[in-house]
């Protein structure tokens, strides 16, 4: 029953005078840079804080410890000759920032090493103390005890711990954290993206109903071709966008890795290397398996197919942005509800509660990419899920179908949930 | 195109009605309309013309009876050979004309060359090929109107539908409206026109369908339908005080105004009886004994 011809003839138009528009160049630029903004900026703003030259009085009573922070970084730490009072006395005056107390019996295991601060010291300056007063404790007393080179290298080494996947074409060496990281990201991109482009579909038949072209449109096609043909063109210009942002950040990773790995290596110290070197490896790329790409497109476009048709049933009962509040509430639930479990979800995503929160059609499409990103999903999951919300979208398109042919004939009136029901049910 | 359906109908209605809610839009209506005429369709709002309009478009489907056009049901291939100014007018504001004139004409079935040829020649005739490369947001309001109507006639239809079409008109794009639907007419085209101002009508349509409350009152040829009537109202034109108008008995008084009145005779009023009264209280400008105006046979219809 479709008029092919018209249908691509609108899916044309929804697509191309979109892609020409303003709006669609300026956020498919400035979505990406939000988004590296929001990741990076943390990170610069640690890295800039921790620029400021700080350092710390270190009250040694030992006559040894004292020595070798100093001679560890003499800037971080300075021996002084003040009492613990005085020294109290000058933090409330705000002449230091703080101060180290090392007791005498700390090198026979005895007794605790005192960090006083004003307010917050903040956790990286916290663990660096800690770790440097470890360090020269230990090896002191090592020392004192002539330990082998053998012992020490025992003490010094870490446990390695392998994070093994396994999945049907073999085991993957998985770096949880980063998947998780990936999954959520995937999820919060999906959330996005729905709202943003439901909120376009929703605008585009309040424009036609409001511009009142909407008639002159009805007498020539069926409402529901325009609204397949408004949903394809929307659907096609999201797929648009997500291509030019993967492309742009594969570039981006290509180019960044080599100054990541060239940033990381360049201070100079054997121990920072180290610790550099295994920070650099979390952040190089883990293999990300084309299964969860494929997946992540194919639920924002479904998600964005039973979204849309919801937003478009929406726009066609009112006549204004205003009014359309009450109405999109409980669509604008359904998209924040799975948001709430994402942690949960994440965190356990083989329990019963997160298999089936995934795989609820209006859910799916954050909860999936997130569970996906971190397990390899069972076939019967992703699919059912996606035959699912295939359902649902055609159920959707169709009773949206019935409220927008009727919606966009009334002017002046908002339509209650009531009246939409009756709408569907109208022959 | 003249001569081609001259005889059959190119529209009929066959016992149609449409309900929304209890209300009955359109209650049991049948009529015919014939090739190359302008057809009135007139009534109160809320009569039922818009809703006969969206069932000949094919948005609305009738509950029942059927509508036939060109001799097949309404439906996806009549759409095409109409055209169709909605009362709720507009276009894409953030659209270009030329693109947005090309897309609705290839939405009725023409392809992209034909389309520009027929959309050249007419914002030509309208002075309006300037405006081409201009989004229709940025036009005036009476701009809009011109490139709304040739929106309505680019594609070549054989039948026009126009639902209000003077409401919110500049007298010059009235005119010009005006002069182009007689001329559609000329070439043979069957055009609809549908109003609740009735004497708006008078000069322009071949035949009427009067509606009231969803019902069809009244159809058939204009100047028939007058003529059964007889030269029974009067038109007087007069200056002086009016207030004797309303000691007449047997009348009904239409379109009173301080100097104008129209004056349908009932049973047992005589004609010369009211020109004698009018002399005794006003000067006489005009009195003339004429045929019935629609809005009164409208009136007469209705009250039967």
């Amino acid at each position: 029953m479709i008029q092919k011809q018209k249908l691509l003839l609108i899916i044309q138009r929804e697509y191309l005078t979109r892609l020409k528009s303003k709006i669609f160049i300026v956020s498919t630029i400035l979505a990406p840079l939000v988004m590296i903004l929001l990741l990076v900026l943390p990170t610069m703003i640690q890295v800039l804080s921790g620029e400021r030259d700080r350092q710390f009085m270190v009250y040694d009573e030992t006559g040894t410890v004292g020595n070798e922070l100093v001679a560890n970084d003499s800037v971080y730490y300075r021996l002084t000759e003040s009492l613990p009072e005085e020294l109290r006395q000058s933090l409330i005056r705000g002449d230091i920032e703080g101060f180290l107390v090392i007791p005498h019996e700390i090198l026979d295991g005895k007794g605790q090493a005192s960090f006083y601060h004003g307010g917050t010291a903040g956790m990286t300056v916290t663990s660096r103390i800690r770790s440097d007063v470890q360090r020269i404790v230990r090896n002191i007393r090592l020392d004192r005890v002539d330990a082998s080179q053998e012992v020490r290298t025992i003490l010094a080494d870490r446990v390695q711990m392998e994070n093994l996947t396994i999945s049907e074409e073999g085991e993957e060496e998985a770096d949880s954290g980063f998947y998780m990281f990936l999954g959520f990201i995937m999820g919060f991109i999906i959330y996005g993206a729905m709202f943003g482009y439901g909120a376009v579909i929703m605008r585009s038949v309040m424009e036609e109903k409001t511009s009142r072209i909407v008639e002159v449109i009805a007498s020539s096609v069926r409402p529901f071709e325009l609204l397949m043909g408004k949903v394809t063109g929307v659907a096609l210009l999201g797929l648009t966008q997500f291509v030019i942002w993967a492309v742009a950040g594969a570039l981006l990773l290509m180019a960044a890795a080599p100054l990541v790995t060239i940033f990381m290596g360049g201070n100079g110290e054997a121990a920072q290397m180290a610790e550099a070197s295994s920070e650099a490896a979390a952040f190089s790329v883990p293999a990300i398996s084309p299964f969860l790409w494929i997946g992540f497109v194919l639920f924002f476009l479904l998600g964005f197919l039973v979204y849309s048709a919801l937003f478009a049933a929406v726009g066609s009962a009112v006549d204004q942005e205003s009014d359309s509040q009450q109405l999109q509430l409980p669509i604008i639930m359904l998209i924040i509800i799975p948001l709430m479990f994402l942690f949960p979800v994440s965190d356990d995503p083989s329990s019963t509660m997160a298999i089936s929160l995934s795989m609820v059609p209006f859910f799916a499409p954050i909860l999936m990419p997130v569970r996906m990103a971190v397990l390899s999903l069972p076939f019967w999951q992703v699919g059912g899920t996606i035959l699912l919300m295939i359902l649902t979208f055609v159920v959707l398109i169709w009773m949206s179908s019935r409220i927008y042919r009727t919606g966009i004939l009334m002017y002046g009136k908002k339509a209650s949930f009531k009246e939409l029901w009756k709408w569907i049910r109208e022959n | 195109m003249p001569g081609g359906y001259m005889n059959d109908p190119i529209v009929s209605f066959r016992d149609v009605s449409k309900q929304f809610d209890e209300h009955m839009a359109v209650d049991h209506v049948s009529f015919d309309v014939k090739s190359g005429r302008i057809f009135g369709l007139l009534g109160p709002n809320g009569a039922g013309k818009t809703t006969s309009i969206r069932m000949m478009t094919y948005i609305l489907k009738p509950d029942t009876g059927s509508i036939e056009m060109f001799g097949q049901p309404v439906g996806p291939e009549t759409q095409k050979k109409l055209g169709y100014l909605p009362e709720e007018r507009g276009l894409y504001k953030k659209m270009k004309v030329g693109e947005q004139l090309v897309y609705l004409c290839r939405l009725r079935g023409l392809s992209r060359n034909e389309a520009r040829e027929r959309i050249r020649y007419w914002l030509e005739r309208f002075g309006a090929y300037d405006w081409i490369g201009q989004e229709v947001g940025e036009l005036s309001k009476g701009m809009q109107q011109k490139i709304q109507f040739v929106a309505t006639i680019a594609h070549d239809p054989d039948c026009l539908i126009f639902d209000e079409p003077f409401s919110g008109l500049d007298p010059i794009n009235s005119e010009m409206l005006k002069q182009a639907i007689l001329e559609l007419r000329d070439q043979g085209k069957t055009i609809f026109f549908a109003t609740h101002r009735m004497e708006q009508v008078e000069q322009l349509c071949d035949d009427i369908a009067l509606f009231n409350n969803g019902k069809l009152i009244l159809h058939g040829d204009l100047s028939k339908i007058r003529s059964s009537y007889g030269h029974n109202s009067i038109r007087l034109r007069f200056s002086g005080d009016s207030k004797f108008l309303n000691d007449i008995e047997n009348v009904r008084i239409n379109n009173r105004s301080t100097n104008y009145a129209e004056i349908r005779l009932l049973d047992g009023a005589d004609d010369q009886d009211i020109l004698r009264r009018a002399q005794d209280h006003v000067r006489i400008h005009a009195f003339e004994l004429v045929q019935p105006s629609i809005q009164e046979i409208f009136i007469d219809s209705v009250s039967k």
